[in-house]
């Protein structure tokens, strides 16, 4: 019936989920439902699956913009007009500017074959009839007739005028015969969501709320029942109209009403085409690969390859799989590090056929994780790549599979609480400071949890937020929660299919100019389409920088590939948990977790990835573990039938892979099935039906009831959390090689993860963890430093150290980089200011960081103030005479200018100026690295620190446990991870020049810490020493201060006023929100896993990334 | 010549539209409906608006007579308030 909807898919305008508009569509009562979203089809699958779950018919069009601001609708009749419609947006893309697409009467008419046109009053014909201008009208209705199938479209929003304009667009109709139907132009659901349109509206156009700027006045732009409709058209055109125009709008409903299978083809898989009988020559293929990989004659291996080529063949997906091969071979063949990752490490094919590196059999990965009949759909491989060249990765597969069946895949950035609330704050005409400080207030949480959080929070119950002055604002904002507000390129996606994926998927383009579908990931699977996960991996990156930096300064060359996977050395490295900057296990939980596990392999390396997850945590599988792991207790199997599945974990249910096992041997149902069930797990419902089945099986095949009830307890604790196996393998190999690296390539590895910052503490940690291992930090050199970080050999066979990079100073541009590498080496600051020409404030930052120290050091040292002072003088003179000052002509850079006063024409004299302190120095190396080289900036506090009586890092594992310390240094690190009691807990790090101190602040402490942890950056903190392992602490916090502020009472009062300072009351502790129960039973905060409030500190999610083949994120 | 008013009128409501109302004790009876139109409440400028700001207001300016005269009459509906007022006469 309604063939004119926006959905939330239209930018800043539409309102509504097209899954609510299906199913209000069919709570009215309607029998079809059109979306017409504008200026793209990014809702156009959803709509089509929602519609078809609601039972009704699906119409798919879109509301196109021309240049002068008119709109069109057309809508897709068939699958030639599916085509149309999906070649019209895609060229209307390109026709304009990035994300301002333009349509022309003549492209439509280019692309017209099952294309209906609806000129409604934003169509040039409505606006000419607003202007009564009824000649022009039909004159321009005719040029419409002229290019495709022309419809006039009568909306009535009861705006002031409506009524008369939809009578004389009627008799426009009427008097031209052409048909003509009613429409509302719908935006939301119901009238209530008015304002949320009005905000959009006055957001979309950057302009303060005021009727002036609104589109929707009146608020009827919402979903009306037909009779509601009738009424509608009755007020304008009487009851007998009315009733034609219903008629005629059904009839065209009817007629554009889209069959998913048959007009979309979502039925079918299309891939790139591969040749004939793919088949074969998969097969042929993967028996190369056995031979290749030694595998040739071992029954084991044969029998797997047996078993997985005929799922392969009964799901026709020989395609997929060589398409996939020939990706990675590809990507590989550009010197690209790729490496496969989650449960397709898990295929022997995939291995074979050289995707994979490890070996599923030796490490006991099972296939129906990835691959089985039970699974719909395509398979997921995903693939990483070094995130430097991920682009690089992107650019060899479309030239290989051609710009025309290749594209991003991409995905809708949605409002959260930040976000919404800086566009209502403009939109209601705050001071952007201000609303910029108020955003800033709120953690990374959804825009619905703003009331909430103004409530829960201590942090922002001392903020004077949410005193009412601001109610309208955050209510408003809280409407606009999860609505699309940008679209982006996926980071990982890429389709990869033949010459007619562009009649099926509209293409836009990307920011970085790459070929974008509209579909997100889930629509593109839902359309059959491969898509190829190539994601960026940082660590990846870091590691080739290390090799190639050994490389570079040794000529050793070094496949990480071929290092043995057992070296001794830095397995004892791992253990010591001094793993910082190593990937997957820096994070303050993990090197606890690892001192407390000690891993002496791969294997244990697998297991601890794994079971740092919320399941293994929630379902308190890691303490089992740990103790039948240290011998102090009895692996505990719940049957013996379970022992060999359960031998590798003690007991215990860690993987996804044992979940299918252990269902498959109590039940005799066959992994593929299993793997069924496992995934049914995630869902109350599925448990429900999944543990009923599983009862009776287990029961039928003689297990007892205990043994039955005990098992499946824990497996719905493990529920959805657990963790592939295959996916933690294929992660505990890099996590291998950067430790390997780190342990034999100490100043190399830091290099490569100083250039790529891969982990997720800031630079000047991993800065200081390289001063704890040994390696020299060797300061900025104009002469010396490279565009990244370098290894460079202090001196002839001594110590290898590391050279700050150019790139790390603020504001440097690439060019400047690029010009002051390219002239060296550099005599002296003039004959650098001549010759590289860098802008004046990248000058004085390299002068003040110190990056011709070593060119005026010895006799003639010149302090950097000095420099700087001829830094200001150069540039005037360069100002005065230009920048091209010919040689000569000028004293400038004649022998050594800097020595000759008169080559300025402001002399700067000598030795006036004070030398910088180290304080100073370090200060500006703050401000211009963001990391303090010289020294710790801790330093600068000794003095109040010994007077305090600060506790070390260093000292900590000596100190008692349950006795009280303070503790002091850098915030490097803060995050609220999902935790077995649901509290929100803030766990946070600092850095004190000794090493890590881990903190934990629980919610009884927030009340009057959490406000200090979140907006300082240093920290004293006053807890109670707890000890994890054989060598990690932490520290539970009881109190917290800023440490400038300490310092500045000491330099005021002494000790005195630093001790009443200290000893001020706090606040009586309340609840941080309430617990969020899973249906797993596994309790969350809601605040839980989510960026704090304040600036940043760098931060990476806690737990592994990988959506689908790693199971759901925590949040 | 519009004069202004503001004064609260009955009215009578027939198949969604006015057909008559009695302002200051006399009944009009409405011949024609010359427009009809809705506007939203300016929500974001009400300080503490109790609940959503949802309400709309409904203005229909009509023919209307008291006998034989006619003249033009413009009704406003609140929906919040449920009430019409007579906001402006042409005479």
């Amino acid at each position: 019936m309604h063939l004119h909807v926006a959905s939330a898919y239209s930018l800043r305008y539409g309102v509504a989920p097209p899954a609510a508009l299906a199913a209000r569509a069919a709570d009215l009562g309607l029998e079809t439902l059109a979306l017409t979203d504008r200026d793209g089809l990014y809702g156009a699958v959803r709509h089509v699956r929602a519609c078809g779950a609601a039972g009704i018919g699906a119409v798919v069009g879109a509301d196109l913009g021309f240049a002068g601001g008119e709109r069109v609708v057309v809508l897709a009749e068939g699958r030639a007009g599916w085509r149309s419609l999906c070649r019209l947006v895609t060229a209307a893309h390109a026709a304009g500017e990035r994300g301002h697409p333009v349509t022309t009467r003549e492209l439509v008419g280019a692309h017209s074959e099952g294309l209906v046109v609806l000129l409604g009053s934003a169509s040039d014909v409505g606006r000419a009839i607003a202007a009564r201008r009824p000649d022009l009208a039909s004159r321009l209705l005719g040029a419409w007739r002229a290019t495709a199938e022309t419809v006039i479209e009568i909306v009535d929003h009861h705006d002031v005028g409506d009524g008369h304009r939809a009578a004389r667009m009627l008799a426009l109709a009427r008097s031209s015969g052409v048909p003509a139907v009613l429409a509302n132009a719908v935006r939301y659901l119901e009238p209530a969501d008015h304002p949320v349109a009005q905000v959009l509206d006055v957001t979309r156009r950057l302009v303060p709320l005021d009727r002036r700027h609104l589109d929707d006045r009146t608020g009827h732009a919402y979903l009306k029942s037909v009779p509601q409709m009738r009424r509608v058209a009755e007020l304008f055109c009487g009851p007998d109209d009315a009733a034609e125009l219903l008629a005629e709008t059904r009839r065209l409903s009817e007629r554009c009403v889209l069959d998913p299978g048959r007009d979309l083809q979502m039925d079918a898989v299309h891939l790139p085409d591969t040749g004939a009988d793919p088949h074969a020559r998969l097969a042929a293929r993967c028996g190369e690969g056995m031979l290749r990989r030694g595998l040739a004659g071992s029954r084991r291996a044969e029998a797997r390859l047996a078993d997985e080529l005929g799922v392969i063949a009964r799901k026709g997906l020989a395609s997929y799989f060589l398409t996939v091969a020939d990706a990675a071979a590809l990507i590989r063949s550009r010197g690209i590090r790729c490496a496969i990752r989650g449960s397709g490490a898990g295929s022997l094919v995939n291995h074979l056929l050289g995707i994979g590196d490890l070996d599923p059999l030796r490490h006991d990965l099972v296939m129906e994780r990835f691959l089985a009949d039970s699974r719909e759909g395509l398979p997921d491989i995903d693939l990483d790549v070094e995130s430097a060249r991920r682009l690089e990765a992107y650019e060899a597969l479309f030239g290989r599979y051609g710009a025309g069946g290749t594209a991003c895949v991409s995905m809708m950035e949605t409002y959260r609480a930040r976000s919404a609330i800086r566009d209502v704050g403009n939109a209601v005409g705050l001071p952007p400071q201000e609303i910029d400080a108020i955003a800033k207030a709120f953690p990374h949480i959804r825009a619905s949890q703003i009331g909430a959080a103004l409530h829960d929070l201590p942090e922002l119950r001392q903020s004077n937020l949410s005193q009412g002055r601001l109610d309208v604002l955050f209510r408003i904002a809280e409407r606009l929660d999860g609505l699309p507000r940008h679209i982006a390129m996926h980071p990982c996606g890429v389709l990869l299919s033949n010459a007619t994926l562009r009649d099926r998927v509209p293409v836009e383009q990307s920011a970085l100019g790459f070929p974008m579908s509209q579909f997100d990931k889930d629509d593109v699977e839902e359309m059959g389409l491969l898509k190829l996960d190539v994601i960026g991996v940082r660590m990846q990156s870091a590691m080739a920088h290390a090799v190639a930096e050994v490389a570079r300064t040794t000529g050793e060359e070094i496949d990480l590939e071929a290092v043995p996977r057992d070296d001794p050395d830095t397995y004892t490295l791992i253990r010591t948990s001094r793993t910082l900057g190593c990937f997957q296990i820096e994070s303050p939980g993990q090197r606890e977790l690892i001192g407390r596990l000690q891993p002496w392999d791969l294997d244990d390396l697998v297991i601890d990835i794994s079971l740092f997850r919320p399941g293994p945590v929630n379902s308190d599988m890691v303490s089992p573990f740990l103790d039948a792991r240290a011998g102090v207790r009895e692996p505990d199997y719940p049957h013996p039938d379970l022992e060999p599945v359960l031998r590798e974990s003690l007991g215990v249910v860690v993987f996804h892979e044992q979940v299918l096992r252990v269902l498959d041997v109590m039940t005799g149902c066959g992994l593929s099935l299993a793997e069924a069930a496992r995934r049914s797990l995630n869902h109350e419902r599925g448990q429900a039906v999944v543990g009923a089945w599983f009862r009776e099986k287990a029961l039928a095949r003689g297990y007892d009831e205990a043994t039955v009830e005990r098992v499946w307890r824990t497996l719905t604790a493990f529920g959805a959390f657990g963790f592939c196996k295959a996916h933690a393998a294929s992660f505990a190999l890099p996590t291998y090689q950067s430790a390997w690296l780190k342990r034999h390539h100490t100043a190399a590895f830091y290099a490569g993860v100083l250039t790529h910052d891969p982990g997720m503490y800031p630079k000047r940690v991993i800065l200081d963890d390289a001063r704890h291992f040994g390696v020299p930090i060797l300061p900025l050199d104009v002469n010396r430093s490279a565009p990244d970080w370098h290894a460079e050999p202090v001196s002839d066979g001594g110590a290898t150290g590391i050279r700050v990079a150019l790139n790390e100073v603020r504001g440097i541009s690439d060019a400047e980089v690029g010009a002051i590498v390219g002239a060296r080496p550099y005599a002296s600051l003039t004959d650098f200011w001549r010759r590289a020409r860098v802008s004046r404030p990248t000058a004085e930052r390299l002068v003040l960081a110190g990056a011709f120290d070593a060119l005026y050091a010895g006799d003639e040292q010149v302090p950097r103030r000095d420099l700087l002072c001829r830094v200001g003088a150069l540039d005037r003179v360069t100002a005065r005479r230009g920048p091209a000052v010919p040689e000569g002509q000028l004293a400038l850079g004649h022998e050594d200018g800097d020595g000759d006063p008169s080559a300025f024409a402001e002399p700067v004299p000598l030795g006036e100026l004070p030398p910088m302190t180290p304080a100073e120095i370090v200060e500006a190396e703050l401000d211009v690295l963001g990391m303090d080289v010289s020294r710790h900036v801790l330093g600068f506090y000794d003095g109040l620190l010994d007077g305090l009586g600060i506790v070390r890092a260093a000292a900590l594992p000596g100190r008692p446990a349950g006795s009280d310390v303070l503790v002091a240094g850098v915030k490097v690190a803060t995050q609220t991870p999902a935790v077995r009691s649901g509290q929100r807990v803030i766990f946070a790090t600092l850095d004190d020049s000794t090493g890590p101190v881990d903190l934990a602040f629980f919610e009884s402490v927030q009340e009057h810490c959490a406000a200090t942890v979140f907006g300082s950056w240093l920290l004293v903190v006053r807890g109670r020493v707890r000890h994890a392992g054989a060598r990690a602490v932490s520290i539970t916090a009881t109190a917290c201060w800023d440490l400038n502020t300490l310092y500045g009472e000491w330099r005021h009062g002494g000790m005195d006023a630093v001790r009443t300072a200290m000893a001020r009351r706090w606040p009586r502790p309340r609840p941080v929100g309430r617990r969020v129960v899973q249906p797993t039973g596994f309790a969350m905060s809601p605040y839980s896993d989510i960026g704090h409030a304040g600036p940043a500190v760098k931060r990476a999610p806690l737990w592994h990334a990988g959506g689908g083949s790693s199971g759901p994120s925590p949040n | 010549m519009a004069h202004v008013f503001g004064d609260r009128v009955d009215v009578r409501v027939s198949d969604g539209r006015p057909v008559r109302f009695v302002w200051r004790g006399r009944l009009y009876r409405v011949r024609r409906v010359l427009e009809h139109w809705v506007t939203t409440r300016d929500w974001w400028r009400e300080r503490h608006p109790d609940g959503e700001a949802t309400g709309e207001r409904e203005f229909w300016r009509v023919e209307a007579t008291p006998d034989r005269e006619i003249g033009v009459y413009e009704l406003r509906y609140d929906a919040v308030s449920d009430s019409w007022l007579l906001s402006r006469v042409w005479d």
